[in-house]
This record gives C-alpha cells, structure tokens and sequence, in this order.
C-alpha cells in the first residue's frame, strides 16, 4: 500500500495493484450508504413477519373485499323511484346535464346519434332512435333506466351502471324521457313496440 | 504475492478490428432502434401514421423498437467495451478470432432476423423474449461463441488478477445464458411459431424473472463494468474504493435475481412472491448506489476535466442517470406506488431514463473516448460533442418529465370515484385526452434525442475519415500461475458461501414456516450470522480482503461463486411456481372451471399474440374497487392456466382485456360482435376519439387450417387437457364455432361476406370468450401465505 495525497487533499489508500494503468484507492464505505442498505434489510424483516408471518397485516385481496363491502353498503342507501325520474325529465337544468353525459366522449351517442335519432353523420348508427314512439326493451321510465344501468349484452347495449354510477344515470334518463317520442326529423326507422304509458 | 512469474516478455497486438465492427453496429443499428421508437411514439398521438399497415403498426413495431435499443445498440456498445477493455485488462489478445468473428456476425444476423420477424407478427409475445425458436437458436450460438472466447482468454491471460469491470462482464455472460434458455423454453409448433412450455402465472413470473433481469444483466452490469475501465481512464484518477466494488458487486449480483416479481405487484401472483419482489427491490437501492458513488467518487480532483471533456461529460450525465433510474426503480417497487404507476406511462418514462440516460449517454461517452484511439486520431469536433450532449440531456428530461405527468395523470384519472362509487372518468378515451399533450412533448425530447445521436454519427465519421484503422500492441510479462494455493472448492465453499447458505437457511425458517416460535427462532439465528457476517467482513477489510485478492486470481472460483449467488434468487422464486400442481377447481356443472380454449379461440388468442395487442392491452384485473367497477373481479390464478405464453400484459394504453367478454358479473360480452368487428377494422367508427390503430386485414387474412390440429396438439404436450378427440374434430368445431359468431355478425346486421376462416372471426371468438369461466373471482382466501 502506498500513501498519497491526491489533487483534493484526500489522503488515500493506493492498492499496489493496477490494470492496464488503472489504479485503486481502498477508501472507507460512506456511512449514509450503509445504512440505507441496513435500513431497507432491517424494514423487509419487520414487513414480512408483519405481512406474512404474524398476519397483521392486510393483505391486497382483504383490503378489496373490505372496500367493496362498504361501497356496497352506500349503494344500497341510494335506489330511484319512476316518479322523481319522470320529474327530473321535465326540469330543463337535469335534462341539459343528461344530455352532456350523452353525448360526451365515447358515450350513449356513439351508437344512438348526437341528438338520439340513430343517426350519426348522416348514416344509421349502431342503436336505435331514441326519439320515436318504439321501444325493443320497454319505454317506460323504469326501464330505460334499466336498460342504460344493466346494459343488453346481447344487443351491444353495455352495462352502464358501474361506470357512471347511479345519479348520472339517472341524468341520462331523464334526457332520454325528454325526447321520447319527439320524432326528430331523419331519424332511424322505428324499431320494437309502440309504447304509450308513463 | 506467492506467484512465480515468468519474466519472459512478449508483444501482443489486440483484437481491434472486433470493437470497430461492433461499434460501427451499434452506432449504426441504434439510429434505427431510435427512429422506430420515434415512429411509436409519434403513432400514439396520430394513429393516422400506421397506415392501415400490417408491418408498420404501433403494436408490431414497439417490439422492434425495444429490442433493436437493448439487443442491437446496448449489445453491440457492450460488446465493443468488453472487447476493447478485456484485452487490455488481462493483456492478451482474444482467445480465437475466429470466435469473436462467429460471435460478431451471428449476432448482426440475429438483429436482421429480429428487424425482419418481429414487423411480419413473428413473436413469442414475451418481452423483450419476443424473438421465435428459430432465433432464439441462433441468439444460443453467438452467446456461447462470446461467452467460450471470453472465458478461454481469462485462462490465457497474462494478469493475475482479474479488475473488477472482469467481474462484471463473467456476471453478465453467465447469467444473460441463464435467464435466457430458461425463459424461452418453448415447443416449436410450426416454422415460426412456438408455445414456451411455462403458463399462466408461472410464465409471467419466469417472464419477468427475466425481463427484470435482462435490465440487470444485460443493460446495467456489463454498462457498469465498462464504467470501470472507461471513467477512471477518460479521468485519469484512480477508482474510489476497491472494497466498495466488492461489497456492491456481490450485493448486486445476489440481490438483483429476487427482484423480478415488482413486475406482478398486485396480480394474481401468489402474495408471498409479491413481497419478495417488493422487499428486495428496496434492499437494491444501496447496492445500485454503490456503483454510482464509485463511479462519481472516482472524479474526485478530475471535476475541473468534465467542464472541458464531452467524454466526461457524458459519463458523469450517464451514472447520474443510473443513481436516478435506480432510485426510482425500488420506488416503484413500493406496492401502494406500484398501484398508482404501474400500467401507466410512468413506466415508460422509467425505462427511458435508464435507456437514454445510462445506457445511450455511457456508450456516447465510450464512443467518443474509443474511435479516436481506434483510428490514432483525435475527435473531429469536441464542440458539436457538446452539444451532442446539452441537446440529448434536455431531451431526456423532457421525456421522463412528460412521462411523469402524463403517467401519473393516468394513475389518478383511473382511480378516481364519485361519492356514489362509480367512476369519474369511465371512458377510456377521456384519459386519452388528457395525456396527449404529454405525449407530444415526449416525442419533441425524444427527436432531440435522436437529433444528438446523428450528430454523433457525423461526427465519429469525420473522425475516422481523418485517421486509419490501428490496432493496439502492448508489451506484457507472460503470466504463469504458481501451482498450489487454496483449492477451487474452498474458495468456493469458503466462509462467504457457508455464511450465505446458513442467513438464507434462517430467512426460510423465519418466512416459510407459518409458526410463530419457529419464525422468532429464525429471526434470533438471523442477527446472529448477520453479527458474524459482520464481523468476519471487518476482519477482511483489516487484511485488504486478502481472501478476495486470491478469488480474483482464480477465474473458475470466481466464476462459480457468481453462478451461486445469481442462481440463489431464482431458485426460491421459480421452483414453487414450476413444481406447482397447475390444478384448475372442477365448477358446480362437473366441468373444469376454466375450459382449454377451442380451436377458433385458440386460433384467435394466436392472432392476438402476433398483432401485439398485448403491447397495449393487460389482462390482469388487480384488486382494487376501480378495477373492479371499470373491468370486473379481480383476475384469479387459474383464470391463465392453459395460456402458453401469458398475455397479463405490463401497460395500459388501451382499457384491460381480462373480462371483456363476460363483463363484471352480468357473464354477457362488453360488447357484441358488431361492435369488435366495427373496432377491429375502423376503432374511430365506435369510439370516435380512439387512438388504436385499425387491424382491417384481419378481415381478409386466413388462418392456416392446415396447423390447427397441430397447435391443439402442442398445447396437449404441454399439459393442456385437450382429449385426443378434441383434436380429431378441431376442424369440424372450428367451423361450427366460426359460423355461430357469423350468424350473429349477421343478425346483428353486420357484414354478411365476412369468411369463416379470416383472422378477424377468430380473434372475436377470442376476445368474447376472455372472463367466461366458471371461476370468476379471487378471494383473499387464497391469497397470502
């Protein structure tokens, strides 16, 4: 071992090694260093015996379980009645909001055109007309809602209970009601059976 | 030391025209590993720029992109370094030109396969492994070619002792040969096409045992041992600390193979595995630093040359990057940060901060410092150096910034619920919107980027225009290893290995046995090697790690150590999954509850592989409530078991596939038949602000009948439960099956000239079976450990 002082006044430790010119100093581990790594060894064996041996703590399924168990609770505090529905299609501030759910991005008028004729850009859409007096899966207030929360698999109608959730759903249907049997101009032709009621 | 050395002395002329070639590779395979991914990323803000193109599509060419960066230009750079610095590290010229020549050509040969394959839907799906059989075949020959030169020159060396960059390259070839065989085990069905011989959540974990470790092993430790040669010369200081070389080199090497599972967080991977890959993640953080710190430390009293030197430039740039990307790599690690980053485009600024930062900023640094020596010249312009590395840092960081915002942006969109539990941004294309300004300023840094490595290529040309071609002559002191000293068995079984085998003995004892007493037991023995461990390492460190000194000395010792403590890690992890009986529960209606697919399936899950939609796509619901209110119940263990390969999938550009077909608990499809055939051929005709790419030659592309029996075939070799009447009446059930999804096309007024045996009528029969099992979800039951 040699002794040097090198440019920066450190007194180093050369190895009397060296490698195709390359030479090395055998300088202490800086102490921060170690300790992060003593810290991350000593944190892991509390986590496991925490985790997976002592079972104190919750694991990620347990968690969800929990998680879905209370929403489910707040849910079912939340149910819709025909009558409010059919109130909400006539107040004009409700309908406007159900409206921007409708023809927001990726939503109910992809299929069912922006204004729900069936149309889009001028050629048949994927849904039918909203706006007639025919109804394929019933038009009474329960049932659209219905139909927009559950979905039809069958048809391609999805499910759109989880994703907007209850209060815009019922949005949604209220503005769906607000044009029932309007018979936009150009619409899609009819489909399913006249409905009269509500 | 004891050594009797020969006084004879020789001239050697190295092996040059080896590292020319292959930095000449890698300069020149890097632009197009760059300029794909510049493509990529541009066709994610404008999917006009697929062009409707089979081979020039974002989910075909993605795969191009990562593995020319990895394989062509970080394997070629890392080959030229190994090379160049082994040569003159152990002052002997290349055991066979011959060998380096196969390994050169062969390797060149597997990039042109890749570059030609992967484009065409030629892929294992596995990634970074995307590479089929035939290739894999020929990847086997280069690397045993490098790997035979390689360790023949350590045995004809006329060094001693081998210099800790050697250390890192033995780790590299050894462990790269490793991970990769075993992860690319497959049964080759036709030609081009193979199903890997691991399934469902065992794949995805030797998967990601090797995607995780082809990070460690093929683009940091080879990087880090070029680190070693290249900084300390371009500085002209010596390195730091030798004891932190060894303490981080072991640290790394051991450690690094636990971490793969961080891939899997919250999957349907066993909660035990999870942890592991967690927790050692964390316990990589200081080792990674150890390199930074000797690599920074290094210039101490050199830091006035990085304001002059572009080559020292690059190379403080490209360590700092290291000491980030892996800083942020245990943070990710982290389960409740993983919840909120993985899938999302904060990944991708990760890697690239790794990719760009250490990887393309160490090789623009060794390119600089090596063409020069290479022609006995000096660089052509340090100035437009320079701004090589201004314009490339500013590109970087705009890159990672945009990735972050945008990533998490993501994470937080997706997560977010109304009072009422649903979801606040329930359309897919909503979140799209609102990272697309993060995308286009990803792409501005990355051009910049690109910019800078051609103004690199310009100026490494001008320079080699200016001088010729020289190779490098030493005059060395033959080395003749003096007979005796310790055997290669007790330096192998030595206190470090006895120490090692006992602490993991304790760890087991404390993790696996579920008894409490037992675990506090393991715990006490535990401290008590650790304490010995402890002080055993202080006594070395007294004596200059003499015992250290006399492995370095003593490559096949050295070498087996390496294999030991990098085959620890994946021993423990892997063999519980491989020796796991793959048991699928039988449902209440007496059939296994979930089905092998059916031939069309089958078929169609073929084809989803080859387009890459896996490339965008996961099918892996994790349990949390807004995966669950957006796709269903949580992915389980079994709902994969007959997937050859795994199709979990690493990011979410596009919404998860897992239960597309049997949606949240209705067990009706998402969507109709219709509405994938509309998607499948025009994505903007369903969802008008989509920015996937249109597939509208699965519409008139075939399936190749003739290999379908065979297919089924293979994947009852592998342990799929087909019966051979199955097999006999694949044909027959395809078309019944393919006929059914027409009928409803039809009635759901949809094209009625569609053919039964097109791709797209598979792959539809794919995706509306995804989630159709019996078995649905998973419960914490069968979680933990």
């Amino acid at each position: 071992m040699t002794e040097v002082t090198n440019d920066s006044g450190y007194a180093d430790e050369l190895r009397d090694h060296q490698f195709d010119g390359i030479q090395e100093f055998d300088n202490r581990l800086p102490n921060w260093w170690l300790w992060t790594f003593y810290g991350a060894c000593i944190f892991s064996l509390f986590y496991w015996l925490h985790f997976h041996v002592l079972g104190t703590g919750a694991l990620p399924m347990e968690n969800f379980e929990n998680e879905k168990a209370a929403w489910a609770e707040i849910q079912a505090a939340s149910a819709i009645d025909t009558t409010e529905l059919l109130a909400m299609s006539k107040d004009p501030t409700t309908v406007e909001e159900g409206k921007a759910i409708f023809t927001g991005a990726g939503t109910c008028f992809t299929c069912h055109g922006m204004d729900g004729s069936g149309m889009l850009g001028g050629a048949p859409a994927l849904g039918p007309n909203l706006t007639d007096n025919n109804w394929i899966h019933g038009g009474s207030a329960a049932s659209i809602y219905t139909t927009i929360s559950k979905g039809v698999a069958e048809k391609g109608m999805p499910p759109w209970g989880p994703v907007l959730g209850a209060e815009r759903i019922s949005k949604v249907a209220a503005f769906v009601l607000s044009i029932r049997g309007t018979n936009v101009e150009g619409g899609k032709e009819p489909q399913g059976e006249p409905y009269s009621g509500d | 030391m004891t050594d009797t050395v020969a006084l004879e002395k020789r001239r050697i002329t190295y092996d040059d025209g080896t590292v020319r070639a292959f930095v000449f590779a890698s300069v020149a395979w890097g632009l197009i590993g760059l300029l794909v991914g510049l493509l990529a990323a541009l066709q994610l803000s404008f999917w006009q720029l697929n062009f409707d193109t089979p081979w020039l599509t974002f989910s075909r060419i993605r795969p191009l992109h990562t593995n020319a960066v990895i394989f062509a230009l970080v394997g070629n750079m890392m080959f030229a370094g190994v090379y160049h610095s082994s040569q003159r590290l152990l002052k002997s010229r290349m055991a066979s030109d011959l060998l380096s020549k196969i390994h050169l050509w062969s390797w060149q040969l597997v990039i042109l396969g890749a570059a030609i394959t992967l484009p065409l839907g030629i892929t294992q799906s596995k990634e970074y492994a995307e590479l089929e059989w035939f290739l894999d075949l020929l990847v086997v020959v280069s690397w045993v070619a490098f790997a035979v030169n390689f360790f023949w020159t350590l045995k004809i060396r006329n060094e001693r002792n081998l210099y800790v960059a050697i250390w890192f390259y033995i780790a590299t070839i050894l462990t790269i040969a490793v991970l990769y065989i075993v992860n690319n085990l497959a049964l080759p069905v036709t030609g081009t096409k193979s199903y890997g011989i691991f399934a469902g959540a065992q794949d995805a974990l030797t998967q990601w045992w090797y995607g995780h470790n082809a990070v460690a092993f093929f683009l940091t430790t080879p990087i880090l041992g070029i680190m070693y040669y290249y900084l300390p010369k371009a500085a002209d200081r010596p390195v730091y600390s030798y004891r932190l070389s060894i303490i981080h080199f072991w640290a790394l090497v051991f450690i690094y193979i636990w971490a793969g599972p961080h891939h899997l967080l919250y999957t349907a991977l066993p909660d035990w595995a999870q942890s592991l890959g967690m927790l050692f993640s964390l316990m990589l953080w200081a080792p990674s630093w150890g390199g930074m710190l000797n690599g920074l430390l290094t210039l101490r009293g050199a830091w006035h040359k990085v304001r002059t030197d572009p080559v020292l430039k690059f190379f403080v740039a490209g360590v700092t990057f290291y000491g980030m990307s892996t800083f942020e790599g245990p943070l990710l690690s982290i389960k409740s940060v993983s919840a909120l980053g993985h899938y999302t485009d904060w990944i991708i600024g990760h890697v690239h901060g790794g990719a760009l930062g250490w990887n393309g900023f160490m090789a623009a640094g060794m390119f600089y410092w090596l063409v020069p020596r290479l022609f006995g010249t000096k660089l052509h312009s340090t100035g437009a150096a320079d701004f090589h590395f201004w314009i490339g840092t500013f590109g970087i960081l705009m890159y990672v910034v945009a990735m972050w915002v945008g990533g998490v942006t993501q994470g937080l969109m997706w997560r977010e619920l109304n009072p009422d539990g649903s979801l606040v941004y329930p359309q897919w294309v909503e979140i799209i919107a609102q990272v697309k300004l993060m995308y286009m300023a990803r792409t501005i840094g990355g051009g910049m980027y690109v910019l800078g490595w051609v103004l690199m290529i310009w100026n490494l040309w001008k320079t080699v225009a200016s001088g010729k071609a020289v190779d490098g002559e030493a005059e060395v002191t033959v080395y003749k290893p003096a007979a005796g000293g310790p055997s290669t068995a007790r330096l192998v079984f030595g206190a470090p290995t006895i120490m090692t085998v006992l602490g993991l003995g304790a760890c087991y004892m404390m993790a696996d046995s579920g008894n409490v007493v037992l675990a506090i037991v393991g715990v006490v023995v535990l401290l008590v090697i650790v304490a010995a461990s402890g002080f055993m390492l202080a006594a070395a460190a007294k004596n200059r790690f003499q015992w250290h000194d006399v492995t370095e000395s003593r490559p096949l010792a050295f070498t087996l150590l390496v294999v030991l403590a990098v085959v620890a890690g994946g021993v423990v992890e892997l063999l519980p999954g491989i020796v796991m009986n793959r048991e699928v529960p039988v449902a209440a209606s007496g059939k296994l509850a979930v089905m092998p697919y059916t031939p069309l399936q089958l078929e169609g899950r073929d084809v989803y592989v080859s387009e890459g939609c896996y490339v965008c796509h996961s099918q892996m619901i994790r349990p949390f409530y807004e995966e669950y209110a957006r796709y269903g119940a949580p992915s389980d263990i079994h709902e994969s078991a007959w997937d050859h390969p795994f199709q979990w999938g690493s990011k979410r550009t596009g919404p998860d596939l897992a239960r597309i077909g049997s949606y949240l608990e209705t067990g009706q499809p998402k969507y109709n038949e219709l509405w994938h055939y509309k998607h499948m051929t025009d994505p903007r005709s369903v969802s008008a602000d989509s920015n996937m790419p249109g597939y509208p030659w699965l519409e008139t592309t075939k399936v190749d009948l003739d290999d379908t029996p065979g297919k089924l075939q293979a994947m009852q070799a592998l342990g799929v439960p087909y019966t051979d009447e199955q097999i006999g009446s694949a044909l027959d059930d395809y078309r019944k099956e393919a006929d059914g999804v027409l009928a409803k096309l039809r009635e759901q007024a949809g094209p009625d000239d569609l053919a039964w045996d097109s791709e797209l009528v598979a792959l539809i029969a794919y995706l509306q079976r995804l989630g159709n099992n019996e078995l649905v979800t998973r419960t914490a039951a069968a979680g933990g450990k």
